[in-house]
């Protein structure tokens, strides 16, 4: 499949909305992961206090950034970390392809990081003469499909069972005939275990940098980033600056908040702290550890007032509660971060002028503020973006026509009462049986679903209506 | 590599940081003083255990289901050990065949009628390893990198046993974290700190849960009364 781009928006999501099982298996998912999370937070009643800890570790670490990016450098640097700045995600990754040149790498491991897809790592090294072997399971299911992610933190939602039956069958030296779940994961365990030993470099991602130490943290269910990072001789981790928290304790409070809130489990079964290379007498690991911190957009969103945005853990709630997300799925967006948080990320990634419809795509019913672990306001970051985005002038002309001509009536009441009036007489026109199937002006709703058929009377009528019948009522008694 | 591409995008981050931010102080004690206000709270915004004794609270939170994949024991003396890992072995109809990480506590061990060795690569197998700590908040055991402790013992076998000494149990992540800072000033910090809380598991496809994922899919803990 190849991936969408993010101008194309509108077309994205058409694609989406007629493809007629997309909505159900991406339910099944996103439905499961609201309950659990909602399970989760009625059994620690700390929640909220533990939210508000959160949200002060990274505000108070976004605010002494700089402070913080030195002491990290210093420490890792000190551990016997190797550190390489990238500005862009194109730099980031040439960094990384570099080393692995360097080491004369030809197999390269990789546990999942959407830094990793937003720097545009996958792509590079499928450019390149090496061969990447993802291992997180959901990823390993979309590279044997050539697929992009459809979630921050289940990639493959999108692809079910039988689909991964047809791939493993096609690409597993030793195939399962089963068409059981839990054979299907045997078979890419055994698949994956010798490329997890023979693998020349190990490539991870970072879900908190610490500070005081100088330490790379990941957090994962499977066990691969370990198993990614321990055999190969060199370690790179490739990592936002916004990742950033003071020190290990600083770190707790948002490992409490991450997994109740992605999965709505208590905690991931694994969680480990990576401290450079290997030491003298180790049994195993790296001997050599790289870290390539990268800004792409995250200093822009610092200067432009969105460092509410630098706050996200990558939880992946936003999108588990998103109406929208949940109609069109992550693939719509055309960008490594769909949903809610994507729809503010990409703009500062890429650009507001390709990525404006994204802000759009939101009803503002706020749930996305309401489950967020570090209390991020997305629906005024989305709203403010629309301000700009109207201000540059970025929406189509029928879109400006139709806000302006809107802006027009409602400042002018009697105006607005006959046109709405004959609104209703219009969309009467149109009706069967209680439904609009087709209207002028509307496909863009009719397209996919049917209107309903409104009042016979504008609201302003039956106000006035009922305002009446009080007053006479009232007059009566 | 390109040092100096890599220098110009330091300096260009560094800047842009400091353009956003012009009146932010750099004062290192008022940072370190704000970091640890922040720190107090934790005492208020932790979810209470099961027990207010820690062992009790780590025993109670694996016997209710809430770590995954994962059963445990308590022994009184470390020497019903190897006892107690036959006992595994019949449990799950397995071949009496130990990876046992070499520590001295484990190695002096009666191990008659299984046979040890520290052969990991092959899947399908039993690891035994010795925790550093216990947390009772995760249901964790923590393995700490070092020359006798190789960490993929802990994620290649199919089968794990972690012998976690009672006194060393702790009652949440942050005093683990206290730990570590304790460590770090030492300048002893191992290169892998892993917290291990449950069995290898994945929900990718299709949200079903599937334990041995790439790691164990069984966990078993076992708690030793100190000698």
């Amino acid at each position: 499949m190849q991936a969408n781009r993010p101008e194309d928006f509108s077309k994205n999501v058409s694609k989406a909305l007629a493809q007629p099982d997309l909505k159900k298996i991406i339910r099944r998912t996103t439905d499961k992961a609201e309950t659990k999370r909602a399970e989760a937070v009625a059994n620690f009643p700390e929640f909220e206090k533990a939210r508000a800890q959160g949200q002060k570790v990274k505000d108070h670490t976004i605010k002494y950034m700089d402070h913080y990016l030195a002491e990290f450098e210093k420490n890792a640097l000190a551990q016997g970390t190797i550190v390489h700045w990238a500005s862009t995600g194109e730099e980031a990754s040439k960094i990384v392809l570099d080393i692995c040149r360097q080491h004369k790498a030809k197999k390269v491991t990789r546990s999942k990081s959407m830094l990793g897809e937003e720097i545009g790592l996958t792509h590079a090294f499928d450019n390149s003469e090496m061969e990447r072997i993802e291992t997180d399971l959901a990823e390993h299911i979309i590279q044997l499909a050539g697929d992009p992610p459809s979630h921050i933190v289940w990639p493959a939602m999108h692809r079910s069972r039988e689909d991964v039956v047809k791939l493993f069958r096609e690409f597993h030296k030793d195939p399962t005939y089963s068409e059981e779940i839990t054979d299907l994961v045997r078979s890419a365990r055994r698949d994956l275990r010798n490329k997890f030993l023979t693998s020349d470099i190990g490539i991870s991602g970072s879900n908190f940098l610490l500070a005081d130490s100088g330490s790379s943290c990941t957090v994962t269910n499977e066990g691969n980033a370990e198993l990614t990072i321990t055999p190969p001789k060199v370690h790179i981790v490739t990592a936002g600056i916004e990742k950033l928290v003071p020190s290990m304790a600083h770190a707790v409070p948002l490992l409490r908040l991450l997994t109740r809130s992605a999965t709505g489990a208590e905690i991931t079964q694994y969680i480990t702290f990576h401290n450079g290379p290997k030491r003298p007498n180790d049994a195993d690991g790296p001997e050599e550890c790289h870290i390539v911190l990268v800004d792409n957009g995250r200093t822009k969103m610092l200067a432009e007032g969105m460092e509410e945005m630098l706050r996200c853990i990558r939880c992946g709630a936003c999108m588990n509660h998103c109406v929208v997300y949940k109609h069109i799925g992550g693939h719509a967006y055309g960008s490594v971060y769909p949903g809610p948080m994507g729809s503010v990320l990409t703009p500062h990634l890429n650009s507001l002028e390709v990525a404006n419809k994204q802000t759009h795509a939101c009803t503002l019913n706020g749930r996305c503020e309401d489950v967020c672990p570090v209390n991020i306001p997305l629906p005024k970051l989305l709203r403010s973006l629309r301000a700009q985005s109207w201000q540059k002038k970025y929406e189509p002309l029928t879109n400006r026509f139709v806000v302006q001509s809107f802006a027009m009536m409602a400042k002018r009441p009697r105006l607005f009462q006959l046109l709405s009036s004959c609104g209703v007489i219009f969309m009467k026109v149109f009706s069967r049986k209680g439904w609009i199937k087709y209207m002028p002006l509307t496909s863009g709703w009719t397209r996919n679903r049917d209107l309903i058929e409104p009042e016979s009377t504008t609201f302003m009528q039956q106000y006035k209506k009922i305002k009446k019948a009080e007053t006479t009522k009232s007059g009566g008694a | 590599m390109n040092k100096e591409q890599s220098d110009l995008s330091r300096g260009k981050i560094f800047s842009a940081i400091k353009e956003a931010k012009p009146t932010v102080t750099m004062d290192v004690k008022t940072i370190e003083q704000e970091a640890l206000e922040i720190l107090t709270e934790s005492e208020f915004a932790r979810p209470k255990l099961l027990s207010e004794d820690a062992t009790e609270a780590l025993v109670l939170r694996i016997e209710a289901g809430l770590v995954i994949g994962t059963s445990c024991e308590r022994l009184s003396t470390l020497d019903n050990l190897p006892n107690s890992v036959k006992k595994f072995f019949s449990k799950h109809f397995l071949p009496p065949a130990l990876k046992l990480q070499s520590v001295k506590q484990l190695e002096k061990l009666n191990w008659q009628g299984i046979s040890t060795d520290i052969d990991i690569q092959q899947d399908n197998t039993v690891g035994l390893c010795w925790a550093e700590y216990g947390v009772a908040e995760t249901g964790s055991f923590v393995v700490h990198s070092s020359a006798d402790m190789p960490i993929l013992l802990n994620f290649l076998p199919l089968y794990l046993i972690a012998v976690i000494p009672k006194s060393k149990i702790l009652h949440y992540m942050d005093d683990y974290a206290l730990i570590a800072n304790e460590i770090a000033k030492k300048a002893e910090t191992p290169r892998n700190m892993c917290l291990i809380s449950g069995v290898s598991g994945t929900t990718d496809i299709e949200g079903v849960l599937v334990q041995g994922a790439h790691g164990p899919e069984i966990l078993h803990i076992i708690i030793v009364e100190d000698q």
